[in-house]
């Protein structure tokens, strides 16, 4: 492991002197719009660069998840897994295309997730410039149907039908350098909608307002006691409704997610927003449903797992910082299959979830050293130990 | 009308897409082959440009022998960026300093003739907001592949970029079909079959650039389609569909005064080759409106008209390329 550590900071030089080859990637695919359930033109890019790049096997699983494997020199090794989310959170209808500056890249997408996926389709590249061979074969999966109400279809359904076992894990964002994640809190993912009958019935007097309505769900929803332990919380992320200001509301969306570390809490709140959902709606004779869009479990490898704690080393001997919180990504999915896995960030930026978002160019090389420097900490056999959590 | 052309000569950017091939084929023949960026404040997309020739056409595949930045004094960041991500840059007035300095795209194409080394060079716009290296690498196809082909030029569907972040699906070349095809078809019906004459994006063996002449502004395009028609026939074009280029779309009346430019080039050519008899000289200034305070304006565009001998004229040229 030592002797690896003491490379990285050479590697970083070695994988700069290919940034055309990086960029060009990030480019090429990140320019094509993926929102979640339209990936296909995304993964037919993403599969044409790996078999340009003379990736061993390119294929998609039965779900269509482009993958490329690079051969390891063991057969007996579990492979190792490399992954990045496809999909993005814009239409089709805008513009994707990015302006690069000296020190820059701006763009749709570029921060969630197509630095990601450019880096990853460029590792076989930069495998070959390092000189690198691993012992266990290096599947690199771009998994589709990852956000929103994806709900992380793409990795479900790749490791559901992976047959063998796997080493470990590695699952790649833009952003930011220095984040660290080895735990997944339990999610659920809901969203509310209230629709008022338009016809005048019997039963209102006085018309209801639909964003009024989700207002005091709202207002119940905070008046509930949330414990300290197991660390829980409700976030109210977005709200819709209405049609002009001088009318009345006639449909309204809430979407929340209720977040523990405790699945067991995440199911108790649940229930409680339940129960505020149905009392509301028979007090006030609206039609209220509660829809659940997403579920993620509560999962975890320790601080002290061989495989953070060579991470953490690898990111020191980078000078980077390592910053922990917990992940609702692919991360979750290894986790909760026991299999170590940790989430890296490749470079830093502004604008996140913006058509102008922006990273920078240069701290990206560090970002992909020490995803290298991880991958080889894995293929030394960091997570063939037992597993601690 | 002879339409075989189209058939024969009209090509898909995947007919080319074996770059080993490609590779192959100009290493046996001993070409030399540069990539030419004209450039005027291009700051949003000249660095992918570079980027990505560079990395495909470059470094992985070895196409492309230089790439060469022409701008014509850009005020934004163009040059320190093209600098930046190693193309060789030159100001256009930098380049044979001692002719009249002129300004405009046809004069950069002019003066790459000068600056670059290659036998075949490939100019392209710097304007391409959906870049891909199909775009030099198919108009180099036919030529590298076919001895016959001696130009070769894009056409696409062209989608435009609407307002902010918003993309219309088809659109664009309204100068192509409203100004150059009905020219075209009124006076060189054979010319209708190149799909898009004013695409930016062409490539050609230096013996052909250097036997004509290069109007410095709009007109090049089309004054270029001329001259090799007039002097070597239909048979040395070919055309490539790079499939889809989405650029920065103009208003009208900057389309106005590029078919302003361009009527002028094509009927300066008609006279020049004793095709039409003009009793008089035409004028050059396009003459546009503006309501400014309920009266009308003019808003006066000048066109010098300015054009380039053949750079095979040139002496400082044939010295240094030994002609």
């Amino acid at each position: 492991m030592d002797s690896y550590l003491d490379k990285l900071p050479e590697f970083v030089d070695t994988i700069k002197s290919i940034k055309e080859t990086i960029i060009t990637n990030i480019v090429l695919i990140g320019q094509i719009p993926a929102p979640t359930f339209k990936e296909k033109r995304r993964t037919s890019v993403f599969m044409e660069r790996l078999a340009d790049f003379h990736v061993d096997e390119c294929t998609t699983d039965g779900y269509r998840n482009p993958i490329g494997i690079v051969k390891g020199t063991s057969e007996t090794k579990p492979p190792i897994f490399v992954v990045a989310h496809l999909d993005t959170i814009w239409g089709t209808d805008i513009d994707h295309y990015y302006t690069i500056k000296e020190n820059s890249i701006t763009g749709a997408g570029i921060m969630d997730n197509s630095i990601g996926v450019g880096v990853l389709v460029s590792l076989p590249e930069i495998f070959r410039k390092l000189n690198l061979r691993f012992e266990s074969d290096i599947v690199l999966a771009g998994v589709i149907q990852s956000l929103g109400k994806g709900n992380l279809r793409g990795i479900r359904h790749l490791l559901k039908t992976w047959s063998t076992p796997i080493r470990g894990a590695v699952c790649i964002e833009s952003n930011e350098l220095g984040r660290l994640n080895y735990y997944a809190d339990g999610m659920t993912r809901c969203e509310i909608d209230c629709n008022i009958s338009t016809i005048n019935g019997w039963e209102h007097k006085f018309k209801p307002n639909a964003i009024l309505i989700l207002n005091e769900v709202i207002n119940q929803i905070l008046k509930l006691r949330l414990p300290q332990r197991p660390r829980s919380r409700v976030i109210i992320g977005k709200m819709s409704g209405g049609f002009k200001h001088g009318m009345i509301a006639n449909d309204a969306r809430l979407g929340f997610e209720i977040q523990s570390n405790s699945d067991k809490m995440v199911k108790s709140i649940s229930n409680n927003i339940k129960d505020i959902v149905e009392g509301i709606s028979h007090e006030y004779e609206v039609e209220l449903k509660l829809k659940t869009l997403s579920n993620i479990h509560a999962a975890r490898i320790k601080f002290n797992h061989p495989l953070v704690k060579s991470t953490v080393d690898v990111m020191k001997k980078l000078g980077l910082t390592p910053i922990s919180e917990p992940s609702e990504s692919e991360l979750s999915i290894f986790l909760s299959r026991k299999i170590p896995a940790v989430t890296l960030g490749i470079t830093r930026g502004e604008n996140y979830q913006q058509t102008n978002a922006m990273v920078e160019i240069e701290p990206m090389f560090k970002g992909i050293a020490q995803i290298i420097g991880v991958i080889m900490a894995i293929d030394s056999g960091v997570c063939d130990e037992e597993y601690l959590a | 009308m002879k339409s075989t052309w189209l058939e024969k000569n009209t090509f898909h950017y995947s007919e080319f897409n074996d770059l080993d091939r490609l590779v192959e084929e100009k290493q046996r023949k001993n070409l030399k082959i540069s990539l030419c960026l004209p450039t005027l404040n291009e700051e949003k997309t000249i660095a992918k440009e570079i980027l990505i020739m560079k990395s495909e056409l470059m470094t992985r595949y070895p196409l492309l022998d230089e790439l060469v930045v022409i701008d014509s004094g850009s005020t934004d960041k163009t040059r320190e960026i093209a600098r930046a991500y190693g193309a060789d840059v030159y100001e256009a007035t930098e380049i044979l300093p001692d002719l009249e300095p002129f300004k405009g795209k046809g004069e950069n194409l002019w003066k790459a003739l000068y600056v670059t080394k290659g036998d075949i060079i490939v100019y392209l716009d710097a304007d391409i907001k959906n870049i891909h290296h199909r775009f030099a690498y198919a108009l180099l196809g036919p030529l590298i592949l076919f001895d016959n082909i001696k130009y070769v030029k894009a056409f696409y569907d062209r989608p435009i970029a609407i307002g902010k972040s918003k993309i219309r699906p088809t659109g664009g070349g309204r100068v192509t079909e409203l100004v150059v095809r009905p020219m075209f078809s009124l006076f060189f019906p054979e010319l209708t079959q190149i799909l898009q004459p004013l695409s930016g994006e062409y490539a050609g063996f230096r013996e052909i650039f250097e036997a004509i002449p290069f109007p410095i502004g709009y007109g090049v395009e089309t004054s270029m389609i001329l001259d090799i028609y007039e002097k070597w026939g239909l048979d040395v074009i070919a055309q490539v569909d790079l499939d889809r280029r989405i650029h920065r779309n103009q208003d009208t009346r900057a389309l106005g005064k590029m078919a302003f430019v361009i009527l002028m080039t094509f009927i300066n050519r008609k006279n020049k080759l004793g095709l039409i008899d003009l009793k008089e000289d035409l004028f050059n200034e396009m003459i546009q409106y503006n309501l400014v305070k309920n009266e009308y304006k003019p808003d006066i565009f000048q066109i010098e008209g300015h054009e380039r001998p053949p750079i095979i004229e040139i002496p400082a040229y044939r010295e240094k390329f030994k002609k």
